[in-house]
């Protein structure tokens, strides 16, 4: 029924059947004359109309209904074989038959319509619905592709950037101990003090040369994932104090003010590494503090850890970029040097299984805050 | 008797400060130093100095940009330093108004031949010192470089004596040069100077021309005159002056 409801229409052929089956109608009914009641051929002829309209729609079912009741009057509607009508209730009877057969027909015929053409919207919704899927797969798949470029584009960048970074950084102290030798080679006479700074400052631009090789070597291993380190118990307070007296020429401009708790703790962890996190962040503060300010070093004891602070009162580091400072070559704005200092120190401390994060300085300036776990004390 | 020139070193880097104070003290320039772009621009306008060595990477300012405001007033001669290599940032500070530039790491000496080459070429009105030469470029129709004379109003050229026959652009190409000796021209400012407005992009004129000058002028390659500043420019120099030593004036 429903293959035939949703079947196309084709209207002569409705009719056809349909004239076909009221010819099979009177065919097998009217012999029988009286032996039928009036009532069966009438539900036959309409079943006629029924299916005139399922196979070839309202027209087809309208005309089989107009043939039928015509049939009808002649074959079954005394007396039989004429349009006569004698009694008022056959012309009732005709007239409801006709009404009958019409309305149904046009009632199927409208339901199988509109089931068509609900049928085709939504054919038509399905197609647009997959359209719009290809679309959509084809912009997930540019979009995929975009993002894939542009992460290319990234790591080129970084790289290239990588590449500025190094350059500049070596080149900065290279040019210093260039010019002094240059100059003291082609023989230029200094007085004595003048000669002694001169050849301090070229050995301060070695060693920071060093320190930057250093700090290249453990990115590298940072990055190659061996960074381990080989724990020890790390007298803290000698560490920085020696590592404060090595730089003391770079703190010619500052003070250096370091205030460990005296209790001698000692931290677990690995000396080497733990030095280049207090020299880095040294050195990133001395660069940052103005002439005369003052930097500091504040340890003390937080559960079973030790909380470092080193503060400047420099220009401080902005809010949007406190998490990005630890990102390797990300220098502070206008800032000149190194770029992988400050991501070493977070990537050794995280190591240690510590924290590094940045504060505002109260009255100014940056503070770099890391954490490192104390040795545990033996029975 | 007059006073020693006053060269304003402006770099934020201590240690190089230290470096080019005391190598300049050394050949009796008065220096002030300066850390930032707004402390250079502050002290030029102050203490007029008779140079300015300017390091393009400062914390505050583009380097490039205190060549332009320092430009905005006075025409106090700059030798750009400049560490990361690129030669388009050296170009755009020659453009804006630099005078030179030493890419890092130099030696003492190269930096000192470009100072002194700078304050020979100084403003006459700013020229605390009695200049070779007056004020700028240099205007006289009769230019020497070394062994290398141009006679701009007749149109000869000599080389230690002897005559060399140059087409009209070799010549303007060569009179540009020699008008600035010892200094670079950038490739921009040749070209829209000799070939017009316009061709500031076409550096293969200037190959093609600097070569053929370099083969008439006789150049030896170990020691030319025209010297190429690659991805800069070109630059006239008297190949038997030594690029060492020397002080002030």
């Amino acid at each position: 029924m429903t293959g035939l409801v949703f079947a196309r229409k084709t209207p002569w052929l409705g009719a056809a059947v349909g004239v076909a089956v009221v010819g099979a109608t009177v065919a097998a009914l009217a012999p029988l004359g009286a032996d039928v009641s009036r009532a069966t051929p009438a539900l036959v002829l309409v079943l006629a109309v029924v299916g005139a309209c399922l196979l070839g729609g309202g027209r087809a079912a309208v005309t089989v209904a107009v043939v039928a009741a015509v049939t009808y009057n002649l074959a079954f509607v005394p007396p039989v074989w004429t349009l006569k009508v004698n009694a008022g209730e056959d012309w009732v009877a005709l007239a409801v038959f006709l009404a009958v057969a019409v309305s149904v027909g046009l009632l199927v015929a409208g339901e199988a319509d509109r089931r068509r053409r609900a049928e085709q919207r939504e054919a038509e919704l399905r197609a647009l619905y997959a359209e719009l899927e290809a679309v959509a797969a084809e912009r997930g798949r540019l979009a995929e592709e975009a993002a894939r470029v542009t992460l290319l584009e990234d790591v080129d960048e970084q790289r290239s950037a990588l590449l500025r970074s190094v350059s500049h950084d070596l080149r900065t102290p290279l040019a210093t101990i260039r010019a002094v030798a240059s100059d003291l080679r082609d023989g230029t006479v200094y007085d004595e003090p003048t000669r002694t700074e001169l050849l301090a400052t070229v050995c301060d631009e070695a060693e920071r040369l060093d320190r930057l090789v250093a700090n290249l070597l453990s990115l590298s291993r940072i990055e190659a994932g061996a960074l381990r380190p080989e724990r020890q118990a790390v007298p803290f307070d000698e560490l920085v104090t020696d590592r404060v007296r090595r730089l003391s020429r770079m703190f010619r401009q500052v003070r250096v003010d370091v205030s460990l708790p005296a209790d001698q703790s000692l931290v677990d962890g690995d000396y080497s590494q733990l030095d280049q996190v207090v020299t880095n962040l040294l050195e990133n503060a001395a660069r940052h503090a103005p002439q005369g300010s003052t930097v500091r070093l504040d340890g003390r004891r937080r559960d079973a850890m030790l909380e470092v602070r080193v503060s400047d009162e420099g220009s401080g580091v902005a809010e949007w970029e406190r998490n990005r400072v630890f990102e390797a070559f990300r220098r502070g704005e206008g800032s000149s040097s190194t770029g992988v200092g400050l991501a070493i120190c977070a990537a050794i401390v995280e190591a240690h299984d510590g924290q590094i994060w940045v504060e505002h300085t109260s009255g100014g300036g940056a503070t770099f805050v890391f954490t490192l776990p104390l040795r545990k004390m033996g029975p | 008797m007059t006073s020693a020139p006053t060269v304003l070193v402006v770099d934020d880097e201590p240690a190089i400060l230290r470096a080019l104070r005391a190598g300049l003290e050394a050949r009796g320039y008065r220096v002030r130093t300066a850390t930032d772009g707004q402390g250079a621009i502050d002290l030029v306008a102050l203490e007029a100095p008779d140079l300015v060595v300017l390091d393009l990477g400062l914390p505050d300012l583009d380097g490039v940009d205190v060549c332009r405001r320092i430009r905005g007033w006075t025409d106090v001669p700059i030798v750009v330093l400049s560490a990361d290599g690129s030669d388009q940032r050296k170009v755009v500070a020659l453009d804006e108004g630099a005078d030179d530039y030493v890419t890092k790491p130099f030696s003492m000496a190269e930096l000192l031949a470009r100072v002194r080459v700078a304050l020979r070429h100084r403003p006459a009105s700013e020229a605390g010192t009695s200049s070779r030469h007056g004020a700028g470029p240099i205007d006289q129709s009769v230019l020497e470089v070394g062994d290398l004379r141009v006679d701009v109003a007749r149109r000869h050229v000599d080389v230690g004596g002897r005559r060399v026959e140059l087409t009209p652009k070799e010549f303007a190409f060569l009179v540009l040069l020699a008008r600035w000796p010892g200094r670079v021209l950038t490739h921009g400012a040749i070209l829209a100077d000799v070939w017009g407005p316009g061709y500031e992009t076409e550096t293969q004129y200037l190959r093609v021309y600097a070569s053929q000058l370099r083969k008439k002028l006789d150049d030896d390659p170990s020691r030319p005159r025209l010297v190429t500043e690659p991805g800069v420019g070109y630059r006239l120099v008297d190949p038997s002056e030594s690029g060492a030593g020397g002080g002030p004036g």
